[in-house]
């Protein structure tokens, strides 16, 4: 009896080492987005002037409002560029003179408070480091001067807002 | 709260969101407390705060979860400023979710609503037998049946009243003739016993009235005690003292 089960224990083995056989096990990710740019409110360019559009309240405008939402601080950075041109106008002729800035407009945390202090700007462009977990609310403000006192043609005008999220 | 949020059974809060605007200046310090008093207790049910301190001033917005807590527990809110600064545009609202079903008898759709049982009483009618007519003829005959009888019994009493009195005038009258003619019999019996001569003679001597003053004088001038008696008196004294004590002792057995 036992040397019975010795002989079938060794074939056993024996064809176990014969049969060779690869597997590959899958691994799935998926990547959740840590930080979420949301429009909140859409601009209107005001017109005080014939040569000038503006989106500041008192020029009759509505200045247009981003929000980030970031759910782990101190990896992302919020880029945002006020226009530097007319996405849609009628035909120009003339210069445009365009300036623009970017401040926050909402906190979720009061200590985002501080991006405003510790923002960069360079030429159309502001960069907020987003040190804090939480939603900020951008507001951006852009003006466009037409030529030296020039009335601007009639017609639609339409400008970007280009918002990004840049990981550090 | 209560003038805030509706008034539903087991309303539950899982959430404030609030907004506000800062003013102050960015070198200041400043606290600013989004709070809710317990309502059942001391303390706050719900109490944010954010440190705007060395922060310029901005708006904030905040949703901020907090585990389902039922309306009762949400007492008055209000928004505390610590530091140098003020607040202005406050928003404060609140998120909230109740279960229609709280109550399960608030609608028949509502797991573990329960039919209600309708009692049905009935109706007795009751029949005053005063509303009879015949037990009523009965009833005003036995009155006047009882009147009648009440008369007879006052003529009754009245006209025994005056018999009595007529009684007791005629007792008086002959009571004065008895007692007339008892009077004259005595006198003839006192003197049928005076005559016998079993009296003393003395008992008829006329006794002069005045003053009669003390003949008597004692002739020693100190009475002595008498110790026999003192002994006595003390024995009865010490007696006393004991029976007084029996009922302390009674009320005390451990002295």
């Amino acid at each position: 009896m036992f040397k019975k089960s010795l002989a079938i224990g060794f074939f056993m083995a024996l064809s176990m080492f014969t049969r060779a056989s690869a597997v590959e096990v899958p691994i799935v990710g998926n990547v959740a987005a840590k930080c979420v740019i949301v429009p909140d409110t859409a601009g209107v360019y005001g017109n005080p002037t014939p040569d000038k559009l503006s989106t500041a309240t008192a020029d009759g405008g509505v200045q247009p409002v981003v929000r980030f939402d970031v759910l782990q601080a101190n990896y992302f950075k919020a880029v945002i560029s006020t226009p530097t041109a007319f996405s849609v106008s009628p035909a120009l002729t003339d210069v445009v003179n365009w300036t623009g800035s970017v401040s926050t407009s909402k906190v979720s945390v009061a200590g985002m408070s501080a991006y405003d202090t510790n923002k960069v700007v360079y030429n159309n462009t502001s960069e907020f480091n987003l040190t804090i977990a939480g939603t900020t609310w951008f507001k951006a403000s852009s003006t466009a001067e037409y030529g030296s006192d020039k009335a601007l043609p009639s017609g639609t005008y339409r400008a970007v807002i280009n918002a990004e999220c840049i990981a550090l | 709260m209560t003038n805030i949020l509706p008034k539903v059974a087991g309303l539950q809060i899982n959430g404030v969101i609030y907004s506000y605007t800062t003013v102050k200046k960015t070198e200041d310090n400043m606290l600013v407390h989004v709070q809710n008093k317990n309502a059942l207790g001391p303390g706050y049910i719900f109490r944010s705060t954010d440190d705007w301190s060395k922060l310029p001033s901005n708006t904030i917005q905040r949703a901020v979860p907090v585990g389902n807590i039922f309306a009762e527990n949400w007492g008055e809110g209000s928004i505390e400023i610590e530091g140098e600064g003020s607040v202005t545009n406050a928003f404060v609202a609140y998120s909230y979710q109740y279960d229609p079903c709280f109550d399960p008898q608030s609608s028949p759709v509502c797991p573990g609503y329960k039919i209600p049982v309708e009692f049905t009483v009935d109706v007795v009618n009751v029949t005053d037998p005063l509303d009879d007519e015949l037990v009523r003829k009965e009833f005003e005959r036995k009155s006047s049946q009882d009147d009648e009888d009440e008369r007879e019994k006052a003529r009754a009493r009245a006209s025994a009243t005056a018999a009595e009195r007529r009684q007791s005038r005629l007792e008086a009258a002959l009571s004065a003739v008895n007692t007339a003619l008892m009077t004259a019999d005595a006198t003839a019996a006192a003197n049928d016993f005076f005559a016998t001569a079993a009296l003393p003679d003395n008992y008829q001597i006329q006794i002069p009235g005045g003053e009669y003053k003390e003949t008597i004088r004692l002739s020693d001038a100190k009475l002595p005690d008498n110790p026999r008696g003192a002994r006595n008196t003390w024995a009865q004294q010490l007696l006393h003292e004991q029976m007084v004590d029996l009922q302390y002792a009674n009320l005390n057995p451990q002295e």
